[in-house]
């Protein structure tokens, strides 16, 4: 595992407690480890590339 | 200026509005049918960025209401951790399904995309504007330039570069 310091708006810190305080998590560290994992597998540098290609796509030929 | 509004209507997220008034071109929404803004994202926008919605050109629909979601979809829209504007967007489109979803989140394309949704983004409205003589291509490759400069939507610099070169050819 690899440790790392960052900052974080307050909200979100207070939000990440309270769903381990509640018992989803184990801790608040498990619960970023989940948002960025997640957050990693919605966004591929493949898929974001083909979003942008497909916008310029409609944006140049598409018929609106 | 089209001299002729879009029979487009779209549904906005927070990420088009925000980016495009970053830019300075918010007013390219004004070349749509409707701008259908859910409560949430109004919300959120206003979080980050004074937009008025009074704006008198573009044709604003700030809608309150949320539509119940079916279930699959709620369930759809907490796995990929949408937040409240983007499942009001959601629950708009199905009450629009003609309607093009603007976001520039990728999770929500993604989920839009599924539920059979047209979904485009910032990029798209920016050189859009080419094709429905609202810009001209220097002026939209100038606005993507100021993407990377002053905006905060983010895309990979030579993926940006290279849509800028596309657009710059439009000219010739």
């Amino acid at each position: 595992m690899k440790t790392i310091q960052t900052e974080i708006p307050e909200n979100l810190y207070k939000g990440a407690v309270a769903l381990a305080e509640q018992g989803w998590f184990r801790n608040e560290k498990e619960v970023f480890s989940e948002a960025i994992r997640r957050f990693l597998e919605s966004h591929q540098p493949e898929l974001m590339d083909n979003f942008i290609r497909d916008d310029v796509e409609w944006g140049l030929h598409g018929e609106d | 200026m089209a001299k002729i509004r879009s029979n487009t209507v779209v549904v906005c997220d927070a990420g088009p509005l925000i980016h495009l008034d970053e830019v300075g071109h918010l007013q390219l929404l004004a070349d749509f049918k409707k701008v259908i803004v859910p409560h949430g994202v109004r919300r959120e926008v206003n979080n980050h960025r004074r937009i008025s919605f009074e704006e008198a050109d573009i044709s604003w629909s700030l809608v309150k209401a949320v539509f119940p979601l079916e279930q699959s979809v709620k369930t759809i829209c907490n796995l990929f951790s949408l937040d409240a504007g983007e499942k009001e967007s959601l629950s708009l489109l199905n009450n629009e399904p003609d309607a093009i979803f603007l976001t520039d989140d990728a999770a929500a394309r993604i989920v839009a995309i599924k539920l059979g949704y047209r979904v485009h983004g910032t990029i798209g409205v920016l050189v859009r504007a080419i094709r429905r003589d609202l810009l001209n291509p220097e002026e939209v490759a100038d606005a993507l330039q100021r993407i990377r400069d002053v905006s905060t939507l983010y895309i990979k610099n030579s993926l940006l570069q290279e849509v800028i070169t596309k657009v710059k050819q439009e000219q010739r």
